[in-house]
Formats: C-alpha cells, sequence, structure tokens
C-alpha cells in the first residue's frame, strides 16, 4: 500500500500489527466476498462476531475486555477496513464510535457492565438514532420526544438512514425530553425488541450497498428510566459521538482511496496497449502522480489529527477539517481510478467504482462535506453562516 | 504441568519482479513474515494450552531484531514468552544450515526441557525441512514428520498423530513424549492474533539470548554448505487455450486429439 513519505515506519510495534492484522483480515476474509455483497445489496452478517472477535470494535476504549489501543492504532484500523469498503468501516464506525463510545462516555456503571462487553465481542450489535426523515445536517431541530412517565420514559417519533438498524439489538436514540425544562436533548437506550419499535430496512441505495440501512420508527415506546444515558444532555451527546466516528473516517477515506491507488497502478503496468504498459503514458502517469500526491496529502492529516486526539487537543473543528479533505480527495481520486481501469473499471471485479459510489455517502453522511465547510468558515470567522 | 517448544521462523518473501545480486536477492525486493508452516504450529499450541489445564507454550526463533515483530504476533495469538537467539556472530554467518539451527535449538531445549516441540514441516525461503528431526535427533526425543492430525493424551505421554505420506498415503502413529512433531499446513485454521491479543503481547517477555548465553561458540554454527549460484531458471511453455463455450472448446479439443493421434481409429 502506498505509504510515499514513510508514515508507516515510525509506528510502533503494536500499531503495525495491528495493521497487518487488519489488512490480512480485509485481503483474505472480506475482498473475495465484497463484491458479490455489493451486487446483491447485502452485508456478510457472519463476519459481525468474528469482527467482535478480532476486537475491532472500539478498541481505542479501555476495561470491559476492550484493548484500550492508541487513536493511531484506531485509525489505522478505520484505514485498513475501508481499503475493503466504507460499509465494512462503517459497520465498526457505528458499532464502536457511535454506540459504544456514549455508552462508555456518557453511561452509568449498570449500562456500561450490560452492554459493552457483549457489543465489543459483537454478540450485541448497536445502532445510531440521530438524523430524522426532516432533519439532517441540522439535527436540534429534531422532533423525536421522550416524556417522563413514572419509572418510565415513552418515545415517540421516528429516525431515518440508520445504519445496522435492521439488524441491531438495541439503539441509542437521541430525542427531546419534553419532561425536563428547555427539552434538552437525552440519549436513550432502546431494545429494539420493545413494543412499538420498527425498523424497516431502506432498500435499493446506489451506493455503500454492502451495508444494512434502515429507519427506527418509535411509537408509544415504553423504557426503564434507567435507559437514559445520565452523563450527558444537549446536542453535544450526539455531536461529540460523530467526532469520534469522523475521526475514524478521515483515515477510513485515505484507505479506501489507497485501495482505488494500488488497483489503478497495478492496472496500468499490467495492461498493454499499442504495444506495451499504458503506465507508460504521460497521461497515466499524470494521473498517479497526482492522486499519490493527493492520498499522502491526506494521510498526513489524519496522521497529526490522531497526535492532536492522543493528547487531547483535538478540536470538532480539526476533525472536520480532515473529514472534509479526506473524503473528498477520495471520492475524486476514486473515479480517476475507475478512469485508468477503463471498461473493466464499471465492473465488481475491481474495487474503485464501488468505492467511489460508496464514497457519495461518505461525502454527505456523518455532517455534508458543505456543513463542515461551514464549520469551518464559522471557526475562522466567528461568524456562524448556519445560524 | 507441560510445556511446549515452538520454533519458528521469520522468512523472507520475494515481490514477483525481483534482481538477484550475486547469490542473493536485493533486499528491495524483500518482505519479512512468518512462515507459513510454523503459523499451523503455533496454532496447533495454542489450541493445546486452551484445551490443558496447565500448558506452557514457549516460542523461539533466531533471527535479527526485526524478527521481533514475527515472534511477538505468536504471542498475540497466545504464546506465552519468546526467545530470541542472536548476536554478531550469528551476523556474520551467511546461511545457517541445519546443523547450527540444530545445536541452538538443542541449547535451548536442554535448558527449557520441553515436552514437546512443534515445528513447521519446512521454511517457505530456503525450504530446508530437516531441521525438526535433526533438532530431535540431537535431543533424544522421539518425533514424526509431516503431522497432519495431532491427538495429544498428555497423561499417558502419547501423542497420536496422522502423518501426510508421498503419494496420498498417510500413516497413524504413536509417538511416545518428549516428542518433536514437524507440523504440515492443513492441520488446523491458524487464528489471526485479536487486537486485545496484541496489546496482551506487548507487556509478554521475548528474552534474547546469544551464542554465549547458550554456552556455544561460533564453531557451532560453522557451515558446511556453500551457496555457490542463484540464478532463475529458463522456463518453456507451450500452451493452447481453447476459446468459446463447451460445445466450440470440446470441439478444438477433440481436433488437437485427432491430430496428435489419440483415438484415431
Amino acid at each position: 500500500m502506498l505509504d510515499y513519505v514513510g508514515l508507516e515506519a515510525d509506528l510502533d510495534s503494536e500499531e503495525r500489527m495491528v495493521r497487518d492484522t487488519a489488512r490480512e483480515f480485509v485481503e483474505k476474509e472480506f475482498k473475495p466476498i465484497v463484491g458479490e455483497h455489493y451486487i446483491d445489496g447485502t452485508f456478510p452478517t457472519e463476519l459481525i462476531p468474528k469482527l467482535g472477535e478480532l476486537g475491532f470494535y472500539a478498541p481505542n476504549l479501555d476495561g470491559y475486555g476492550l484493548p484500550g489501543l492508541s487513536e493511531t492504532a484506531y485509525g489505522l484500523l478505520m484505514q485498513e477496513l475501508e481499503a475493503g469498503d466504507s460499509g465494512l468501516r462503517s459497520m465498526a464506525s457505528v458499532q464502536g464510535a457511535l454506540v459504544m463510545y456514549p455508552i462508555y462516555a456518557y453511561g452509568s456503571d449498570e449500562q456500561k457492565e450490560q452492554w459493552l462487553p457483549e457489543m465489543g465481542t459483537g454478540e450485541t450489535i448497536g445502532c445510531f438514532g440521530l438524523t430524522e426523515p426532516e432533519h439532517g445536517s441540522n439535527p436540534s431541530a429534531m422532533e423525536t420526544y421522550a416524556t417522563k412517565a413514572g419509572n418510565e420514559y415513552v418515545l415517540n417519533g421516528s429516525k431515518t438512514w440508520i445504519t445496522n438498524s435492521p439488524i441491531a439489538d438495541v439503539a441509542v436514540v437521541w430525542a427531546r425530553d419534553r419532561s425536563a425544562e428547555n427539552t434538552p436533548v437525552r440519549g436513550f437506550l432502546v431494545e429494539t425488541d420493545r413494543d412499538g419499535v420498527s425498523t424497516n430496512k431502506i432498500d435499493e441505495k446506489l451506493s455503500l450497498r454492502a451495508s444494512i440501512t434502515g429507519e427506527i420508527g418509535l411509537q408509544n415506546v415504553h423504557i426503564p428510566k434507567e435507559n437514559m444515558l445520565p452523563g450527558v444532555s444537549g446536542m453535544k451527546g450526539p455531536l461529540s459521538c460523530l467526532t469520534q466516528a469522523r475521526f475514524g473516517i478521515a483515515w477510513g477515506a485515505v484507505g479506501a482511496a489507497r485501495d482505488c491507488f494500488e488497483t489503478a497502478r497495478e492496472y496500468a503496468t499490467d495492461r498493454e496497449q499499442f504495444g506495451g504498459p499504458i503506465a507508460r503514458f504521460q497521461l497515466q502517469q499524470e494521473k498517479l502522480a497526482e492522486m499519490a500526491t493527493q492520498i499522502t496529502t491526506a494521510q498526513l492529516l489524519a496522521y497529526r489529527l490522531s497526535e492532536l486526539k492522543e493528547r487531547g487537543e483535538m478540536t470538532p473543528q480539526h476533525v472536520s477539517m480532515a473529514k472534509r479533505n479526506n473524503v473528498r480527495m477520495a471520492r475524486d481520486q476514486s473515479r480517476i481510478a475507475r478512469e485508468m481501469l477503463g471498461g473493466n473499471g464499471i465492473t465488481a471485479d475491481y474495487s474503485p467504482m464501488r468505492h467511489m459510489a460508496n464514497l457519495e455517502t461518505v461525502y454527505t453522511y456523518e455532517g455534508t462535506h458543505d456543513i463542515h465547510t461551514l464549520v469551518l468558515g464559522q471557526d475562522l470567522t466567528g461568524i456562524a453562516a448556519f445560524e | 504441568m507441560m510445556k511446549v517448544l515452538v520454533t519458528v521462523k521469520e522468512v523472507a518473501e520475494v515481490e514477483e519482479d525481483f534482481v538477484l545480486d550475486g547469490t542473493r536477492i536485493d533486499d528491495r525486493f524483500l518482505e519479512y513474515d512468518l512462515n507459513e508452516w510454523d503459523d499451523y504450529a503455533i496454532e496447533t499450541a495454542v489450541q493445546l494450552a486452551e484445551a490443558g489445564d496447565d500448558v506452557e507454550v514457549v516460542s523461539a526463533t533466531i533471527g535479527p531484531e526485526r524478527c521481533e515483530e514475527t515472534i511477538r504476533m505468536a504471542l498475540a495469538k497466545g504464546v506465552d514468552r519468546g526467545i530470541r537467539v542472536w548476536d554478531d556472530t550469528l551476523a556474520s554467518v551467511d546461511l545457517l544450515d541445519v546443523n547450527a539451527k540444530t545445536e541452538i535449538f538443542n541449547a535451548i531445549i536442554a535448558e527449557e526441557e520441553p515436552d514437546l516441540i512443534l515445528t513447521g514441516v519446512q521454511a517457505h525461503d530456503d525450504s530446508f525441512g530437516a531441521t525438526g528431526v535433526s533438532v530431535a535427533d540431537a535431543a533424544g526425543y522421539e518425533w514424526a514428520a509431516v503431522v497432519n492430525a495431532l491427538d495429544l493424551d498428555a497423561d499417558a505421554g502419547v501423542a497420536h498423530v496422522r502423518r501426510e505420506l508421498e503419494g496420498g498415503v498417510e500413516e497413524l502413529t504413536d509417538v511416545e513424549l518428549p516428542a518433536v512433531l514437524t507440523i504440515q499446513t492443513g492441520i488446523n485454521e491458524p487464528r489471526y492474533a485479536s487486537l486485545r491479543g496484541i496489546r496482551m503481547a506487548q507487556r509478554k517477555e521475548i528474552a534474547q539470548q546469544t551464542l554465549d548465553d547458550l554456552g556455544l561458540d561460533e564453531g557451532a554454527v560453522e557451515s558446511q554448505i556453500t551457496l555457490t549460484d542463484m540464478y532463475e531458471p529458463e522456463s518453456e511453455s507451450d500452451v493452447e487455450l481453447f476459446e468459446g463455450d463447451a460445445d466450440a472448446a470440446a470441439a478444438s479439443l477433440a481436433s488437437v486429439l485427432r491430430e496428435k493421434g489419440v483415438g484415431a481409429q
């Protein structure tokens, strides 16, 4: 895999081993089957416990049987998973950063004991309910609400574009607490087998096909009041989870782009036209040179972001910049890679077009590209364009 | 308490296109990885440890610091501790032959006194396949080579093994412990190291030993074998690919067979 300025040479032995294990797993267990799953619009669910056995869910958290790896090791894992498919990385992102993280950071001891060990092994699958049919980029306008009734909360509302909701055992649902002053956004752990919960699957996607997506419908769903996450109130709750997940996306996008690059490079050196490999043409060399440069600069940003995160100096705006830049980079470069493969590039036999289609989703999920632009604009000028 | 020693080797994997530099392949074209057969030996040992009450698995290798990663991957998969033998004398040896490895491992065996030693059948890079049996002979252990199934009865001190022989023949043998078994690929499905295992492996011991520590001198690693030449053999291929569907391909094959005089009546 392209590592033009040798960043991986400076990894410590533990980080290199994480990279190697993840890479080998993706090469041997995932890449051979992803094309078919993509075409069928399915996720290889048999891999879910296997990913857990390997410790791929929230490995940067500590305790509860979780390994507590460095942020760089976590980033490398996301990078290797997304070199397989954005759907694979999304599986790990959602389970780890969007479900286990809020339980870990804001949950009660009982919630942590109950959920984290079995989510770490993949026995229990979680999903994250924030986006609503009418509220995407502006989640604070959410309509889903909870009202307290004795020892219970009653939830009503609907969430959509929820990765893994159709197969999830539990959902972290973000809802306005109408029983509290100023109706703050609170997080609730909702078991999906409760009465009034529906998790319809969204079919016929043209992107991220090897990933399960659905809705969460909540109709008078009664949950014990202990299911509320006690440690956070307000939009900080969901947004801090998204910061964790977007950190992984900034790394993951580099992985997808590297897979496209290596596929294109190999193709260009093997494919012969006009009596020799097409890699000898300046037009193709320019594409590879540009792709390698873009990947390398995105990689640098990801590494720096990890350092900042490790020392507790990473801001959400840093993550916005990295997610924005790296996903755009991967989206653009996957298209160039596809182009270099000519007609072969439009088949599922090669990864670039699959990555390219996936990255359309990644470009607008977890904060659209444009919203991240405005986050940066606000940070740089002090003026919020979206308020 | 039972102790299992697994000898492992880091092997060089050559890239598809490479350049020969005298009797060496230039380092630029090499990547290093755990010998494939040894991965199966590690899995065998770790499974014994998981099945048994009190089993210690120790892994030993000969090689420079770079090999620590390979041995640490074994630790991440469940091996308890590692031993790595290296010093300047070993670094200066061009070709470490079977006798040299036998001397070194024999010294480790004398110190560790394992009940069972597992090695890979052969090394992927130099394709030596004698170290396991040679070590058994030197240490006075029983042995079985090319083992593709193992049922260990630790209480009785017997390993019931199946060996893969030439021509698809298999042999069932009972080997008394202590013994050396050389493990064939396919005996099990080697696991991936989990991230939890990788984390724990950072805290496991890899003891570095020199020839001196093992009571050996440079005489032990003098080789009776010298590498005289390396070359890429001329390859010749004569292939005819039949295009088209089954009918067309069958017709083409039939005409070729007829031309060659097969079924000419």
